[in-house]
């Protein structure tokens, strides 16, 4: 498949290496092209912009979420991969999650403190659909409705918590 | 600004202002030479209520702090202003300082200077590493590879057991594409000490790169992952808690900036066949630094001498 991707304009300012920065998210958009994760579809046209991408999920089988839709929105900083992606859910349906707030923050480890600069969006779409998979009751965090009042836009600027591996 | 509150339980989830706090208290642990700095000009203005400080937890019964979360960008802010202020006053590595200089920061400090002037007697020179949380891998880094310049032989076994690491990590199931990239800027370093010691100012100026070092910190971080994946089943019996090998590696060996412990040292060590000695600056009897060997049965020599002034376990 023919891939082909412009210049972002944005990045004029790139703090390290940017051909470095480009040709990993090329190398990583190619590869989730090519071996995406169950239920996950990403258009290999991402626009002018590398720096965000959008991502489509659907349910899987045999799970709560089975047949919704769900879409992904990955924003990622010139720092990155030192820097971990900023992943949310957007779009008109949010999944019902223990750890996913209604307004699309995602509360998972690898998106901040678990962070390696050796994982990738393949690996983090792997865990968002294995999260969702082994949820046993949809509902919202306790505390939806208060933080989603009072956080910031980016969920990278919360200080997670992270106590439950198990939904 | 709400205040946090600490006499009064709240059941809370996620967002939680007194875990950043828990990690600031660390922080201060570590940053010994930044404590001025941080309490007079952030410090009170965020948490007026220092003299409580001491009762802070980390288990939920006992901590009752629902700010608002503007307290979280408040916190994420000064770690950034911390750590700014860090990276403009240290370099990643330093140029070569001669002991003298470690000994003028404990004029006043009589045990310490003692012990800084024993290593005085022992080495020559040091060299300063930033405290970001890498500087085990950096250190060991640069050092092993600056010791290598002059050393034809044991830079070829260096060079080729590096080559081959790709391969074996792979087989480990670390993604290969994202592998590569670590690997391909590893070798560009690892090659440039093949060239001798003339190429010596390249390597310094490689480790003081962001774009270098940090995919040589990345890629030793992988290496000691990989090699505590291998044997999992012994350094099982040193992971504290009910953490597997592979939780610990990926929640405390492959991220950036988390601190290394005794197993990272020996992780790395062994599986790079090199030895490692730290020298660490605590407050115990003596006039010596006390100190800590890493050798492996086969490893006559200590390639890498780091030096800890930390009474911690951990380096930064």
């Amino acid at each position: 498949m023919a891939l082909k991707f412009n210049r972002n304009k944005h990045n004029s300012k790139i703090i390290l290496d940017g051909e470095r920065w480009e040709r990993r998210l090329q190398k990583e958009l190619m590869s989730l092209v090519r071996e995406p994760p169950p239920g996950v579809v990403v258009d290999s046209d991402q626009g002018e912009n590398l720096s965000l991408w959008t991502i489509n999920m659907t349910g899987a089988e045999g799970t709560l979420y089975e047949g919704e839709h769900f879409t992904l929105q990955f924003k990622f900083s010139p720092k990155y991969p030192f820097d971990s992606p900023e992943v949310t859910f957007i779009g008109p349906n949010i999944p019902v999650h223990p750890h996913v707030y209604s307004n699309g923050h995602i509360c998972l480890s690898i998106l901040t403190d678990d962070w390696s600069p050796a994982l990738s969006v393949q690996t983090v779409c792997l865990s968002i659909v294995s999260m969702l998979s082994s949820c046993k009751e949809k509902k919202r965090p306790p505390d939806n409705s208060f933080y989603v009042k009072t956080c910031n836009k980016n969920p990278k600027k919360t200080k997670w918590w992270y106590h439950d591996d198990t939904v | 600004m709400e205040v946090p509150r600490l006499d009064q339980p709240v059941n809370f989830h996620e967002s939680v202002t007194s875990m950043a706090i828990s990690a600031l208290w660390w922080q201060l642990l570590h940053f010994k030479g930044l404590v001025q700095v941080f309490l007079s000009s952030h410090y009170f203005v965020l948490f007026p209520i220092s003299n409580k400080f001491g009762y802070l937890k980390m288990s939920e019964e006992d901590v009752a702090v629902v700010g608002s979360s503007s307290q979280d960008d408040l916190i994420i802010q000064q770690h950034r202003e911390i750590e700014k202020e860090i990276s403009d006053r240290i370099q990643l590595v330093g140029l070569k300082e001669s002991l003298e200089t470690v000994e003028n920061e404990y004029l006043n400090d009589e045990i310490y200077l003692k012990k800084t002037r024993d290593l005085g007697t022992k080495y020559e020179n040091i060299r300063r590493t930033r405290p970001d949380g890498n500087c085990f891998f950096r250190a060991f880094g640069y050092a092993y590879l600056e010791y290598l310049l002059d050393k034809k032989e044991e830079y070829a076994r260096f060079r080729e057991l590096a080559y081959q690491s790709k391969d074996r990590l792979i087989k480990l199931n670390f993604p290969k594409f994202t592998l590569e990239d670590f690997h391909d800027v590893f070798m560009d370093v690892v090659n440039v000490v093949g060239k001798g010691p003339e190429s010596s100012e390249e390597l310094h100026r490689m480790f003081n790169e962001q774009g270098y070092s940090d995919y040589v910190v990345v890629y030793l971080r992988l290496i000691a992952s990989g090699h505590l994946r291998e044997k999992e089943d012994f350094y099982q019996n040193f992971i504290e808690g009910n953490r597997t090998v592979v939780d610990f590696c990926s929640q405390e060996v492959e991220p950036m900036y988390k601190e290394s412990d005794h197993i990272h040292i020996i992780a790395l060590s062994s599986a790079l066949n090199v030895g490692v000695r730290v020298r660490y600056m605590d407050r115990g009897d003596g006039s010596e630094t006390r100190t800590l060997r890493h050798p492996l049965p086969q490893v006559a020599t200590d390639h890498v001498v780091i030096y800890s002034k930390l009474v911690e376990r951990k380096l930064r």
